[in-house]
């Protein structure tokens, strides 16, 4: 079975489908097992992806995998979309605790974490390029569960965004940039999507033009507020 | 003061400002450069000029890439610019620190697959120099050898492409300089783009390496290949300062005399007896020790020379061509082309100058002591000189980097206020006609 048959499927159940603990490490050890399994179907899966594309990825090549029986897989998993959202989720975590294991960049000025920051995102998300790309794509669509606006994606999206704020709070309080209040985080998300998107067409030697945009941009807009570019 | 100039002058302020809002532009400096002589002479007040530096440097050492490789470019052409600006740019040379360590890492790891500290013993994150489109970083290898590290800056080849891909497109080389033909600009372009290439860099550094063993005074670093790709060099330490901060530690006379004459022995024989150039001239690709030997580093661009050019170019040096008119049609058709007429009041007129310059500050029949290039109008007769020479079409593709080369040896030895007897060291090495 085609994993874009599942998805269709997915569609219809959404209602009834449980939500995915937004962080596995707490709860019981119902739980615990529970987020070994996901993981343990992300990564078959992503591997898979790698291997032979989304497309072509069979839900019955998952739980060969993986090991795990294909109608438990419906449990985890109603759709892709969901995989995907769990694989951001994932992604996130792993983000915020390596940035706050990081001694040396706590100090650094702020383009600099910020590229970090981007630069560890896009790391993650390199080796499953193709998967990427076609979630990417289909995230664009308004029902989609990774969609900007959709209810399935709002705590991954605060828990991103809640980071990056304290993180330009800090560079606020040190005077390194003028007070943005609430709107400096989501400039910083959507110029994130950008750079994600001129990543997947960045053809240079290992994506070398998307640091050189990444660093000129990040240099650029610091620049910008700080000569009152802001102020209008 | 800017709306009132005229022709060209109006035309280079025009494209400086083109050049700051495309920041990052790197070709745009390259067109506009044969206008900053003339931009500088608007200005005569030493104390504005020094201001104007300042800013100049302020400005290039906040942005990276292509741009910091034109304040080194800048610092080098001392007969183009005041002194002031010279001084203010060569603390460019050493200091600016274009990456900072997450995109430095972020980068050597996309060129070599890993991170610096996985590599190496120990790594340092601060650069100690600016070099070719990128920074130079201290690091010692797992054996235990101290090395430098040179790493690009990403996208260099791309940006520098699109760049002289946008001038193309546009028009500008010809609009813009008029004087600078086509082959000009694409020999320009060969030469950065060679300089992107660090795999190149690597040969041209073990030819080099090779080549210049007979010349006792010279150390050439030695590749590390294994810790080397297209956009990282791995390369052993090799010792001594750059120019300006030898000079400042007050070398006597006789070691000034010595260095200096090394230098023009080192430019000679790379003429004749290397065939190629190591055609990069700004003083912090030399580093000069006290013991008398010259460490040469950045091997991006060198220029491999045709037989016919060096013969052509020796003229210049053994004037044998005002006596001999095969030699001066030989000169003429190298230079300006087949189609010209070795009568061309221009190209005569071109020939003239150059004979009056070098009959005065690389004579033929003079000692060492009689000569001083550290003589102030030294750099201002060669400004003189390029500004005639550029006006009148002197200009083959062939010889921009040769006489970039010439310039840059000049300005070596005018810094170094040495006293050298250019010419007989050319004709030592000069095969007979």
């Amino acid at each position: 079975m085609s994993i874009l048959i599942l998805m269709k499927k997915g569609a219809t159940n959404r209602p009834g489908r449980k939500k995915p603990a937004a962080d596995g490490t707490h709860g019981g050890k119902r739980e615990q097992n529970k987020e070994r399994t996901r993981q343990r179907i992300l990564r078959a899966a992503l591997q898979l992806f790698k291997e032979k594309g989304l497309g072509r990825t069979t839900t019955k090549e998952i739980s060969k995998k993986s090991g795990i029986a294909e109608g438990t897989l419906f449990n985890y998993f109603k759709t892709k979309e969901d995989l995907a959202l769990y694989f951001f989720q994932k992604e996130t975590e792993d983000l915020i605790k390596w940035f706050r294991a990081e001694a040396r960049l706590q100090k650094a000025p702020l383009p600099e974490k910020l590229f970090a920051i981007i630069h560890r995102q896009l790391e993650y998300i390199e080796p499953y390029e193709d998967f990427i790309g076609a979630v990417f794509y289909r995230s664009l669509q308004p029902t989609s569960t990774l969609s900007p606006l959709s209810f399935e994606s709002q705590e991954l999206r605060l828990k991103y965004l809640r980071f990056i704020r304290e993180i330009l709070a800090e560079a606020e309080e040190k005077k390194e940039i003028p007070r943005l209040g609430g709107l400096g985080a989501y400039a910083v998300g959507l110029f994130y999507l950008g750079i994600v998107t001129h990543w997947l067409h960045d053809g240079s030697r290992g994506k070398g033009k998307t640091l050189a945009l990444l660093d000129h941009s990040l240099n650029f807009a610091t620049k910008i507020l700080n000569t009152g570019g802001w102020e209008w | 003061m800017v709306k009132t100039r005229k022709g060209p002058v109006q035309r280079a302020a025009r494209l400086v400002k083109l050049g700051a809002s495309l920041a990052g532009s790197y070709l745009a400096y390259r067109v506009q450069r044969p206008f900053l002589g003339q931009e500088r002479a608007q200005s005569r007040r030493s104390a504005l000029r020094l201001k104007q530096a300042k800013k100049v440097r302020q400005e290039l050492q906040g942005l990276r890439g292509p741009i910091m490789k034109l304040g080194q470019a800048l610092s080098m052409q001392t007969h183009f610019l005041g002194s002031e600006l010279v001084e203010e740019l060569s603390a460019l040379q050493m200091q600016a620190p274009p990456m900072h360590p997450t995109l430095m890492r972020a980068q050597f790891k996309s060129a070599l697959g890993k991170y610096p500290e996985d590599v190496f013993r120990s790594f340092d994150t601060e650069a100690f120099a600016a070099a070719s489109l990128g920074q130079v970083h201290r690091a010692v290898t797992k054996d235990g050898e101290d090395v430098a590290v040179k790493i690009q800056y990403p996208a260099m080849r791309e940006t520098i492409e699109s760049d002289f891909q946008a001038l193309r497109a546009a028009g500008f080389a010809a609009r813009v300089t008029g004087h600078l033909r086509e082959s000009v600009i694409r020999e320009v372009e060969r030469g950065i783009l060679e300089e992107t290439d660090y795999v190149q860099e690597a040969k041209n550094i073990e030819h080099f390496r090779q080549a210049l063993a007979p010349l006792d005074f010279v150390r050439v670093p030695t590749v590390h290949q294994a810790l080397s790709s297209d956009r990282v060099l791995t390369m052993s330490r090799v010792s001594g300062l750059p120019l300006q901060a030898f000079v400042k530690t007050g070398p006597d006379q006789q070691l000034r005399d010595k260095l200096g004459a090394e230098l023009s022995r080192l430019f000679f024989f790379q003429l004749y007896r290397v065939g190629a150039l190591h055609a990069d001239p700004h003083p912090g690709n030399y580093l000069f020790n006290h013991d008398g030997t010259i460490s040469l580093v950045d091997f991006g661009c060198v220029k491999h020379l045709k037989p016919e050019v060096v013969r052509c170019y020796s003229q210049f040096w053994s004037r044998e061509w005002t006596s001999d008119a095969k030699l001066y049609r030989e000169i003429v058709r190298v230079v300006f082309g087949a189609k010209m007429s070795p009568e061309a009041p221009h190209v005569r007129r071109c020939l003239t100058e150059l004979k009056r310059f070098y009959d005065q500050y690389h004579p033929l029949d003079k000692t060492p002591s009689e000569l001083d290039l550290g003589n102030p109008k030294f750099m201002d007769a060669l400004t003189e000189l390029a500004k005639v020479l550029m006006k009148n079409k002197f200009l083959s593709p062939e010889f921009v980097f040769l006489s970039r080369t010439e310039s840059g040896m000049c300005n070596l030895l005018h810094i170094l206020k040495a006293r050298v007897a250019t010419t007989q060291i050319a004709r030592q090495w000069m095969p007979p006609l």
